[in-house]
């Protein structure tokens, strides 16, 4: 008010720091609104949405600190198809988007979009809430059909942009054709009801705002903060060293790939001069007959991931920087633009992931103090869709559970984030409680405990493995889980080692121990239980590099044998301490070329 | 007599309330080393000022309030207990896997946050109870024994055991209670389901270590607090202030420690409550208290005090989990000492960094040469340097302007406008911390009043006002110490909780009630026993329920105990209210599910319950001075004393209003005016 008004004139620095704080607070009131009052635990307690503004030219300008795979990409195509099929917007319209062919990330993130107009009908902005369902209506109970070979296998209903408000009233035939189609519909409506009231309050708030200071300084701001979040960019990319790497990553094969797996190549080129980074993603193999297919948005946002988790954290992600970013993608690659009707039900996790780990490691691999090792695979079964039948009220339940995964990378100059959960999630999920699960349905969670020396080794030491044991309580219940790195671990770079593989297994109730797949849809019976380990993730720098205390507290708390410190680690620990005589002999043997 | 006694970081603030209930307000500075010093300080200032010996004061003394940062510091700093931390097998790392979640996803800096208890402290008991109570694994007495044993080897010093599903059936708690008490004689311990009987274990175990861990040095330092006070003569009840807005005995605090960790910004919203009300009929309002390096921002709804269960010391997902609800406090990094600085894009940022009390700002000459809010303010003109702290601290002007050159000049704006902008901003970081509290509590700004406590709170408060819509700013004669305030105006006050899940698709009304009789009987033996003698005493219920499959509670009052079919129906109904009123939209057909319940025991010992400070002799006038704002550029205005204003005076911004503890800027388009009971109440120029 008196601040901005003062500054109406010109477009001050002063004025641009204000408006941005006003529209990430608009973004965080956003996301607030959908975290509270989400039904889906996928939603609420897995924290898998985002909320997002964009322009009327269909530019990113802010995004909630959301998962990063969900919002980099996507919510700009997204507006550019509202526009497209609906050419007169009007306040009071919103759109349903979960089609991965016209912008959104996969069709089990269902989007709505709000034209925010002004008084004289026009568009100004876009707000859009995003939000992972606990089920779509796909032919199996999971929102993640890794074996589908298309869209109708998959089954989900697609919604590419269909307006589900007109004057703020909910268009009732499609809810109903939605409560016919998605399992345990009540929770759809909610987390719908959810959406809907989200992107509704961005909408007030952009109103309010411009009743206050003018659209058209509202406009002038955007154009300004793009331009601001450029000169961070560029500014960063300025201090990162000259150099182009090319490195791969390959997914385990699933059913639907190539029996080698699928390889991800990336090249990645660091131009300090003109402010620019190139990642080429064409050089790969053309969409897959199942669902590890990536959509437009998610190839795109992987790739920036990548980059993003390699600079300076404090430059702003919108369209902005994302001027000074070059992407080459192709069309009918597995790791670029799909076409329909390519099933892309799983494009958010596991290719994804390979895309922004190859990036960050090929930026590690062009100069030491960079990028960033690579993050464990996913999905593991105790991160997996669960579903069945309560056996006290006979109601069926189907949730995405979070009991565990790890997996975090280390960085340059730090250890990892444990529970960073996958690259494109970067650890803003939640951990379920085990009590919360239990209470929730009908399981029983027997241990979840870190497993030593899965670290991936290194003068930063990457994520553990975490072992979850659960199984059904008093009647069936169905897992379906997609899980990546039981053959192709998280690598470790510049020396670093490997993080921990993936694994699951079925544990029977005679205490057989049966290996499980890793694209499954596995039925547990009452007293049996499923053994769900999770990826560790990558090392930074050579182990016999890490600080021999870090070394021998890594060993008193547990994280690693004192056989692996001195083994890989080239330490001598006695006791709780480092016996330094012996350590200078084991490191001086020791080259580690 | 009463006292009310605040420790914070820089001074300990006292108000000292005499028999005829006059109050005095006196500050003395902290001894961080032996805060109890400090204490004694600010009463013997006290004592000179009435004329008396200090133990002559705390001879007439029957109640001392003590709000203390003590148990936060120690855990901040690490000084606590060594503590082990004993769960159910195959859980050994729910300290360390947490909640999960991060914040500032693309940073890759920081490292991973070590858990409270070390993995290498924490022992794996074989046991375990399933989701309705039954036990699937009996306990291990011999496994709890050898555990006892090797704790013992390792020279702990404090216990927690937190077991699966023991707020459902804590008998494997409590037997390991028994059997520590044996087998460990002096060693305390926490037992979860007694101390914070919540579901989500990551939140009971957290709860249970952080209060194991500091019954030893808690315990040490109310025993020394008592006996220090009784040597100087008090022979009355000593009081400690609770997170939750209450007061217990001292020596419950050394029992259950954890109770008192957020005691500090606790009390402000129980002085602001008394303010608003009183000064604006407001049962809504927004409390804040501005330090040198914090603002810390509270509420008050529809006359409660909002409480938060997300409660951690230190950064959201890096610091330490509290797992106790206590009074909802938004604190961010923005006071006096924060730091403006420009960034790579061009852009003018304050904060978060601080030039704390050292070196604090440019001005202070001690070395400090980065530009500082309150160099903003002298800049300005705002603040006077000769007059800091009723020219306690002398600042120099001419070193805050030269730090503002540093924004002024690459901005290439005159020091008066860069001052204004470091201000602006300044302002709008704390607009947000409002902005993010009252929409996680459901309040809007627009019907609420501002109480603007702390030192420093007078200098952009009617800017704050007004970014707000607020339209009504209190500037409590108490300001500068409204946490102490909020202290003598406090009531003993006790929570019990009970974990009982039902839903209103199916109520369990027997279950209910037995629920609640329960809880209602520890509020009546409470009452019967600390809370004997009260002048009155009250009972409150609420309930944390959520619709059908959601995860996350809000809060609601039961109006009744939900004994009939038609208590139901108002709680669905306050229920859907409460939902719209938060989130703006409700669910009328969904069931909604109860976990938890909460029987709040409030009991008052004094008759008034406000407060009034005793008029202080006037003061010499000063001069105008000239100050720079942004709608007038530099104009002469006028400064007034707040003692010397008389009741019903109104002020027309812009103007200045000082005194010894605090300087309050007057806008242009604002109107202050001296209210009867001392506080002067602005009318904030509405913009919108």
């Amino acid at each position: 008010m008196t601040a901005l008004k003062e500054n109406t004139a010109k477009l001050d620095s002063v004025t641009l720091a204000l408006l941005n704080h006003r529209f990430e607070g608009v973004a965080r009131k956003m996301a607030n609104t959908l975290l509270r009052t989400g039904r889906s635990g996928v939603l609420n307690i897995a924290r898998d949405f985002s909320c997002c503004i964009v322009t009327a030219d269909c530019e990113l300008l802010v995004a909630n600190e959301g998962l990063p795979i969900h919002v980099l990409s996507g919510p700009d195509i997204m507006a550019r198809i509202m526009k497209e099929v609906a050419p007169m917007l009007k306040r009071g319209d919103a759109f349903l988007n979960n089609s991965p062919y016209h912008g959104c990330s996969h069709a089990a993130d269902h989007t709505i979009l709000v034209p925010v107009i002004d008084d004289k009908g026009v568009h100004r902005f876009t707000v859009l809430a995003k939000a992972h369902q606990a089920d779509v209506g796909n032919s199996i109970p999971t929102t993640y059909h890794g074996s589908a070979r298309d869209v109708y296998e998959e089954g989900a209903l697609i919604f590419p942009s269909t307006k589900v408000q007109e004057n703020y009233e909910t268009n009732q035939d499609i809810v109903r054709m939605c409560r016919m189609r998605i399992r345990v519909p009540d929770q759809w409506w909610g987390d719908f009801l959810a959406a809907i009231g989200s992107a509704r309050i961005g909408e007030q708030e952009i109103m309010a705002m411009a009743a206050e200071v003018g659209w058209d300084l509202l406009t002038a701001f955007s154009r300004e903060w793009l331009n601001y979040s450029e000169r961070r960019m560029e500014d960063a990319i300025r201090r990162m060293p000259v150099g182009s790497a090319k490195r791969s990553s390959t997914h385990d094969p699933f059913p639907g790939t190539p029996a080698e797996g699928v390889t991800v190549n990336a090249t990645v080129s660091i131009d300090p001069g003109e402010a620019r980074i190139q990642v080429d993603l064409t050089d790969n193999i053309d969409c897959l007959p199942c669902g590890l297919n990536l959509s437009e948005a998610c190839a795109r946002t992987a790739a920036m991931v990548g980059i993003f988790n390699s600079i300076d954290h404090s430059v702003p992600k919108n369209a902005g920087a994302f001027r000074r970013i070059e992407l080459s993608l192709r069309e009918n690659c597995v790791v670029g633009i799909p076409r329909h009707p390519t099933s892309t039900s799983v494009a958010t996790t596991n290719i994804a992931d390979r895309v922004a780990n190859v990036v960050q490691a090929a930026i590690a691999d062009i100069a030491d103090g960079y990028g960033l090792a690579e993050c464990g695979a996913v999905i593991p079964p105790a991160a997996g869709v669960i579903s069945g039948v309560k056996p006290t009220t006979g109601a069926h339940f189907v949730n995405q559970l979070c009991l565990g995964m790890t997996g975090g990378a280390a960085a340059p100059g730090a250890d990892a984030w444990i529970t960073i959960c996958h690259v494109g999630n970067g650890g803003l999920c939640n951990v379920d409680s085990v009590e919360l699960d239990e209470l929730r349905q009908p399981i029983h969670v027997y241990s979840r405990e870190l497993v030593p020396d899965t670290e991936g080794a290194g003068r930063y030491r990457g994520a553990p493995s975490v072992a979850v044991e659960f199984g059904p309580v008093g009647c069936c219940i169905s897992v379906g889980y997609v899980s990546d790195g039981a053959i192709n671990a998280a690598r470790g770079v510049r020396g670093g080692g490997n993080g921990g593989n993936a694994n699951q297994f079925r544990l029977t109730s005679e205490g057989r121990k049966a290996q499980l797949d890793s694209c499954a849809q596995v039925t547990l019976r009452d007293g049996e239980r499923l053994l769900s380990i999770s990826c560790g993730g990558g090392g930074y720098g050579f182990p016999e590099e890490r600080d021999p205390d870090a070394v021998a507290r890594d060993v008193a708390e547990g994280w690693i044998t004192p056989e692996r410190a001195r083994n890989v680690y080239r330490v001598a620990v006695a006791g709780d301490r480092v016996d330094l005589e012996a350590t200078v002999a084991l490191r001086s043997d020791h080259h580690h070329n | 007599m009463r006292f009310a006694i605040d420790t914070g970081g820089t001074f300990t603030d006292l108000i000292v309330e005499d028999d005829e209930g006059e109050c005095r307000m006196f500050k003395a500075r902290t001894t961080p080393d032996d805060p109890i010093t400090g204490l004694l300080n600010a009463l013997t200032l006290a004592a000179d000022a009435y004329g008396m010996t200090l133990g002559e004061l705390l001879r007439r003394g029957e109640i001392l309030v003590h709000g203390t940062t003590r148990a936060i510091n120690a855990i901040i700093t690490g000084r606590t207990a060594r503590t082990a931390l004993l769960v159910t097998r195959g859980h050994r790392d729910v300290l360390v896997l947490r909640e999960g979640g991060r914040s500032d996803p693309f940073n890759f800096t920081d490292p991973y946050p070590q858990p409270y208890v070390p993995r290498s402290l924490t022992f794996e008991i074989p046991e375990r109870v399933r989701a309705d109570g039954s036990v699937m694994v009996p306990l291990d007495e011999a496994a709890v024994r050898a555990a006892a044993a090797e704790l013992a080897s390792r020279k702990i010093e404090a216990v927690a055991v937190c077991l699966l599903w023991s707020i459902i059936n804590p008998a494997h708690e409590m037997r390991i209670g028994e059997l520590l008490a044996e087998c460990l004689p002096g060693v305390p311990f926490t037992l979860s389901h007694a101390l914070n009987p919540t579901i989500r274990e990551f939140r009971r175990a957290s709860s249970a270590a952080v209060d194991a861990s500091l019954k030893p040095t808690m315990g040490t330092y109310m025993r020394t607090l008592e006996s220090r006070l009784h040597e100087a003569g008090f022979a009355g009840r000593t009081l400690v202030v609770t997170s939750g807005a209450g007061v217990i005995d001292a020596r419950d605090a050394a029992e259950a420690p954890i109770h008192i960790v957020n005691s500090g910004p606790s009390m402000a919203p129980l002085a602001g409550r008394h303010y608003a009300l009183m000064e604006s009929g407001s049962h809504t309002a927004i409390v804040a208290d501005t330090g040198g390096t914090t603002y810390d921002v509270s509420l008050v709804r529809k006359g409660h005090i909002p409480t938060s269960r997300e409660t951690w010391i230190g950064e959201p997902y890096r610091g330490t989990m509290i797992g106790f609800p206590w009074v909802d406090v938004k604190s961010v990094g923005a006071g006096g000492g924060s730091i403006a600085w420009i960034d790579s894009g061009g852009l003018l940022r304050v904060g978060p960094k601080s030039a704390g009390a050292v070196p604090g700002p440019a001005a202070y000459g001690r070395g400090g040469v980065e530009p500082t809010v309150t160099d903003a303010s002298i800049a300005l003109g705002h603040l006077d340097p000769d007059y800091f702290l009723g020219g306690a601290i002398k600042l120099n002007r001419d070193l805050a302007v030269a730090a503002i050159r540093q924004i002024a000049d690459p901005l290439k704006l005159g020091v008066a406008e860069a001052a204004n902008a470091i201000i602006s901003i300044a302002t709008e970081n704390m607009v947000q911390a409002i902005v993010d509290i009252t929409v996680n509590q459901g309040v809007d700004p627009r019907q609420a009043v501002l109480v603007g406590g702390g030192g420093a709170a007078g200098l952009n408060s009617v800017r704050i006002a007004s970014r707000l819509g607020c339209r009504t700013l209190i500037i409590p004669d108490t300001g500068a110490a409204l946490s102490a305030a909020g202290a003598m105006m406090s009531s003993l006050k006790a929570d019990f909780h009970a974990a009982f899940f039902v839903s209103t698709s199916s109520l369990d009304f027997d279950g209910v009630k037995r629920t609640l009789d329960r809880l209602s009987s520890r509020c009546r033996a409470f009452i019967d026993g600390p809370g004997a003698g009260a002048v009155e005493t009250a009972i409150t219920f609420k309930v944390d329920a959520r619709y059908d499959t959601q995860v996350w509670e809000i809060e609601v009052l039961l109006r009744g105990k939900l004994a009939s079919e038609a208590e139901l129906a108002s709680f669905v109904q306050d229920f859907h209210l409460t939902h719209e009123n938060l989130f703006g939209f409700s669910d009328p057909i969904s069931p909604i599910e109860i976990i938890a319940w909460t029987a709040e025991v409030n009991c008052r010992f004094r008759e008034q319950s406000g407060l009034r400070l005793t008029s202080a002799a006037t003061l010499a006038e000063r001069p105008n001075r000239a100050a720079y704002f942004h709608s007038t550029d530099w104009v002469d205005v006028p400064v007034r004393q707040f003692n010397n204003l008389v009741i019903g005076e109104a002020v027309s911004g812009p103007a200045i209003v000082e005194s010894s503890f605090t300087t309050i800027v007057v806008d242009p388009g604002a109107v202050a005016t001296r209210q009867q009971s001392g506080s002067l109440l602005i009318e904030v120029e509405q913009s919108q």
